[in-house]
């Protein structure tokens, strides 16, 4: 069949009549040079169309495209008598007569063309439309208006050509035209929703609370979604949530739809006040979906109170889930998992210990693993090594390497902690995980002792966040070290705490401390942090010393093109942005 | 005969570059006398080069611009001065002994190349009014990242005896025919704006003129009498356009009313004296004041959408070392194809373009050009099209370019040659 198929094909070739092969010809050819940029060739290909068919829209389409390029739009004038006056009820014809009066400049000539084409086609829109269309391209918004308006008069619909006067309105600022005509277009085609949404979202600060409160008046779930989706837009979560809430109605599917519509507004927001609205809309949803659907989103919605950090939310939503036989595996498995994070947030480390145990059948082996290394994670922070050691166990995959690697080392074991972060390797952890393990390791290395309980001690406050503490220890440790064998770095961290601490007296002591010609390995490290100490005391011209100081004394060193480029910003030459 | 003026040439420009000229500082002298500066892919900071060798200048020492040696390199003393400064600026430079110079002066001879003699350091002014954002222009970016010294002036100081002080002048995204761009019609109302507005017709009052847009064709008339006298000027984007629409349009209102108080005079187009300009004629002008265009001038017409162009790419020209340094000198770069980039004017149609005007690049098969160049009286004028070649559709309200990302910025290095290029020391053209 399909041989047969293609063994006809020549001969409808044949069939056809001549002259209509030689027009397609022609319109093939036309359209092959518009491709290639040829706009001058394209446009007399089409008019040789044009010549023997003087109403054909494609033709005349591609003649309009080929001369815009050219800056000849003019001479769409006389293709276009040509078109009229052989099909004079053809819509598509009066679009482009439009516009071709109108880059003539002849606004009398677009307003006859288009009452003459509304008379052929007085139920549509699209002669006003268009109409209005060709005068904004003149930047004539009151003719626009005016064409929009005689529509709507004609038409007898009061809600005709809504989104056009909309969009005007938007654009000279009369807000509140502009949110009524959106009203009215939204409820005729609620497809313009989104469009609405996006461009009353860039109404004003100062013009906002007016039409949240014209949008108050109103009582009907259009209203409400387009009210809660502007609040969305308008970094109100939460607002949006309940003004939504109050007017969800009773049909489920147009609930669903309107709380989808707002899910989908804020689903990628990241505050916490964002969450929360996430977490309330998913509550929302599950409330109203199947069995099946709803565990499913109350999973998301305890999941995103606990990233709002309302635990009581969390817990709500996640303890049935996570005790329910009756919902799927991988749910049952996520909730407590979910929980166990929750319990963990909240500190309660035995609590989320026990419940892992109790759900280790139904949970992946990894994640129950990783879930683990959490709580053990979080003994470390409590300072509780023993209980964290316990927690990791026997687990030898790199991640519970790396994690062993920290307790032993704020047990002050170097000699084993460096021994498990080089087994642990780069992978353990996310990016900033490997490269924090990469600087303790440079700072293990150069040390001279197997075990320094100082520094174990120094570096678990620092990991318990008591910086200030943790800078004091380093420094005591740092004295008894020699520069190039753990002095010099330690001194270089311990500067940075009081750096980031805001001491930069101390910062500075310590950073010079660091910046010692024995330590080569530290030294440039060191002025490369004193001179940025520098910069940010309004101090650049001791920058620069030091800059230029660093590059020159130190060519080979890896920081050196971080160091040119401070150097630029000290001298001004570079943006601030 | 040709070697004969090879070898006293060498030999006087060894004599111009003793290195016993300058100050040593023992620690970065460098074990030759001399410092090459190579341009092509070995360099790893182009911009920053221009400035290791203005800042050589400055201090008194004598360099050379090897044209079309490696994509233009620069000969510096191999001083301690010069050697400290390429460390710490991260510019590769090759240390070269005596024999090694007089060899590759040799080669210099044998194809076409020239040394030219760089003597002074240029003194540079930008035109820019006291409120423009320090990074909004393109050669104000490129002059302090490459380290070279400016002064910023704008229309009092042009119009006073100080414009005369400076070797070279910059004009960049200025509106000379006063009608602030055309940026009323999308911007009316911003703060800027009005600030930009609430400044000119300040200043214009201030010297007694009676609109902004006859205040600025006098600023025009200054520095075209600046260039007459011998001075450098170099515009880019709307600055070249708007010069010389100023120039040509003395006595003809091409102005719209929001900027003078009257509408444009219909038949401007017509009665534009096109010998006052320096590098256009018989532009059509546009004559709507909604349309964000000034003239055909213009080939890409960036903010009208029925006539906006796409970007390509431009090429260079080569030209003769030897009988066309000037125009050699304007076009030294490591590439010879650029991509194109925006500016409210983009390029320049050829159409518009007088007879006497050098093209240096173009845009192969359209029908414009993108850098030109040209005399008038005792100085020369360039004229680069586009906004900044490192952001190519570069909007009001973008971050500014950060040139420690484009340290080897082709389209950059067009700009910082036209600030040497003054530094040369002036000889009988041949063309």
């Amino acid at each position: 069949m399909l041989r047969l198929f293609h063994s006809a094909l020549p001969l409808v070739g044949l069939l056809l009549p001549g002259s209509l092969l030689g027009q397609q010809a022609a319109m093939t050819r036309a359209f092959d040079l518009e491709r290639r940029g040829d706009y001058a060739a394209a446009a007399e290909a089409y008019r040789t169309v044009l010549a023997t068919r003087p109403a054909d829209v494609p033709a005349l389409l591609g003649l309009e495209r080929a001369l815009v390029p050219l800056n000849r739009s003019t001479e769409m004038l006389a293709a276009v008598r040509a078109a009229l006056a052989a099909a004079p009820s053809t819509s598509a014809i009066y679009g482009l007569a439009l516009r071709a009066w109108a880059a003539e400049g002849q606004p009398d000539s677009v307003r006859s063309t288009a009452e003459r084409w509304a008379r052929i086609a007085p139920t549509e829109e699209t002669p006003y439309r268009e109409w209005g269309s060709a005068e904004l391209g003149r930047q004539d918004r009151a003719a626009a208006r005016a064409a929009y308006l005689q529509g709507r008069n004609r038409l007898g619909r009061p809600d005709a050509l809504a989104a056009e006067i909309a969009q005007l309105a938007l654009a000279e600022g009369d807000y509140e035209t502009a949110l009524r005509e959106w009203l009215l277009a939204v409820r005729r085609l609620p497809g313009y929703r989104g469009t609405a949404v996006a461009t009353l979202a860039q109404t004003p600060d100062a013009a906002r609370a007016n039409l949240l409160k014209l949008l108050s008046r109103e009582a009907d779930l259009t209203s409400r979604r387009l009210e809660a989706e502007l609040r969305a837009r308008w970094g109100d979560p939460l607002g949006a949530y309940r003004a939504l809430s109050l007017g969800l109605p009773s049909d489920q599917p147009q609930a669903i739809a309107a709380l989808r519509g707002l899910l989908d507004q804020i689903r990628l927001l990241r505050t916490p006040a964002a969450r929360q609205a996430q977490a309330r809309v998913l509550e929302a949803l599950a409330e109203r979906s199947p069995a099946a659907q709803a565990s499913r989103l109350r999973l998301e919605a305890g999941q995103a109170y606990s990233a709002a950090g309302d635990r009581e939310g969390a817990r709500r939503m996640l303890a049935g889930l996570a005790d329910d036989r009756s919902v799927a595996g991988s749910v049952a498995s996520d909730a407590a998992t979910s929980l166990v994070d929750v319990l963990i947030a909240e500190g309660k480390l035995d609590e989320a210990g026990q419940r892992l145990s109790e759900r280790r059948s139904g949970m992946a082996a990894d994640n129950h693993d990783a879930v683990r290394r959490r709580i053990a994670a979080a003994w470390i922070r409590q300072g509780d090594l023993a209980k964290a050691e316990a927690a990791v166990g026997a687990d030898s995959s790199v991640d519970g390497l790396a994690l062993s690697g920290r307790i032993r080392l704020y047990r002050g074991d170097i000699a084993g902690a460096v021994q498990r972060f080089k087994a642990a390797g780069p992978y353990a952890g996310d990016r900033a995980d490997a490269t924090r393990r990469t600087a303790l390791l440079a700072l293990l290395q150069p040390l001279g002792g197997d075990t320094l309980p100082g520094l174990g001690k120094a570096l678990l406050q620092l990991e318990q966040g008591d910086t200030a503490a943790a800078a004091a220890g380093l420094e005591r440790v740092a004295a008894d070290l020699p520069p190039p064998q753990g002095g010099a770095e330690l001194h270089l961290l311990a500067g940075r705490l009081a750096a980031s601490s805001g001491k930069p007296a101390e910062a500075e002591r310590l950073f010079r401390a660091a910046a010692v010609k024995e330590a080569r390995a530290t030294a440039p490290a060191a002025e490369l942090a004193l001179a940025e100490l520098f910069l940010g005391s309004q101090r650049s011209q001791e920058a620069v010393e030091l800059l230029e100081h660093l590059i020159l004394t130190y060519p080979e060193s890896a920081l050196v093109p971080q160091a040119r480029r401070k150097l630029d910003e000290a001298r001004g030459a570079v943006p601030k942005t | 005969m040709r070697r004969r003026e090879f070898l006293s040439r060498a030999a006087s420009g060894l004599v111009a570059l003793s290195p016993a000229r300058s100050l040593p500082l023992p620690r970065f002298r460098s074990a030759a006398p001399w410092l090459l500066v190579p341009m092509d892919d070995a360099q790893t900071d182009h911009l920053k080069a221009y400035g290791l060798t203005y800042r050589a200048l400055k201090r008194g020492v004598r360099a050379e611009w090897f044209l079309n040696y490696r994509s233009g390199s620069f000969l510096l003393p191999g001083d301690s001065a010069s050697a400290r400064d390429a460390a710490l600026a991260g510019i590769s430079v090759e240390p070269l002994d005596d024999g090694q110079l007089v060899e590759l002066r040799g080669s210099l001879e044998g194809g076409n190349m020239d040394a030219v003699p760089l003597e002074k350091p240029p003194k540079v002014a930008v035109y820019a009014p006291p409120n423009a954002p320090p990074w909004d222009d393109a050669v104000t970016m490129a002059l302090n990242y490459a380290g070279i010294d400016f002064e910023k002036i704008w229309d009092a100081e042009v119009l006073a005896p100080k414009l005369k002080t400076y070797d070279w002048l910059h004009l960049h995204h200025e509106d000379f025919t006063g009608q602030y761009s055309k940026f009323f019609l999308n911007y009316a109302g911003a703060p800027w704006l009005v600030d930009m507005v609430e400044r000119n017709r300040s200043m214009a009052r201030s010297l007694g003129y009676t609109s902004v847009p006859a205040e600025k064709r006098a600023v025009a008339g200054a520095i075209a009498g600046f260039v007459e006298q011998g001075g450098f000027l170099f515009a880019m984007c709307t600055a070249t356009e708007t010069l010389d629409l100023a120039l040509a349009s003395d006595g003809v209102d091409i102005a719209a009313s929001y900027a003078d108080g009257d509408p444009m005079d219909p038949n401007a187009t017509s009665r534009m004296r096109w010998d006052r300009a320096f590098a256009f004629r018989n532009a059509q002008l546009e004559l709507s004041p909604t349309v964000p265009v000034y003239s055909d001038i213009d080939g890409h017409q960036v903010n009208s959408p029925d006539r906006r162009q796409p970007l390509g790419s431009f090429s260079l020209f080569n030209f003769s070392a030897k009988i066309d340094p000037v125009a050699t000198m304007l076009v030294q770069n490591h590439r010879r194809v650029i991509p194109d980039f925006y500016g409210l004017t983009t390029s320049f149609n050829r159409k518009t373009l007088r007879p006497s005007v050098t093209v240096l690049a173009e845009e192969p098969g359209a029908p414009w050009v993108k850098y030109i160049h040209g005399e008038r009286g005792q100085g020369t004028w360039t004229f680069f099209g586009g906004h900044d070649p490192e952001d190519p559709q570069h909007q009001i309200g973008d971050a500014p370019t950060d040139l420690s990302l484009h340290p080897h910025s082709p389209g950059y290095r067009l700009i910082l040659n036209n600030v040497l290029f003054p530094a040369a020391k002036k000889k009988e053209l041949k063309t």
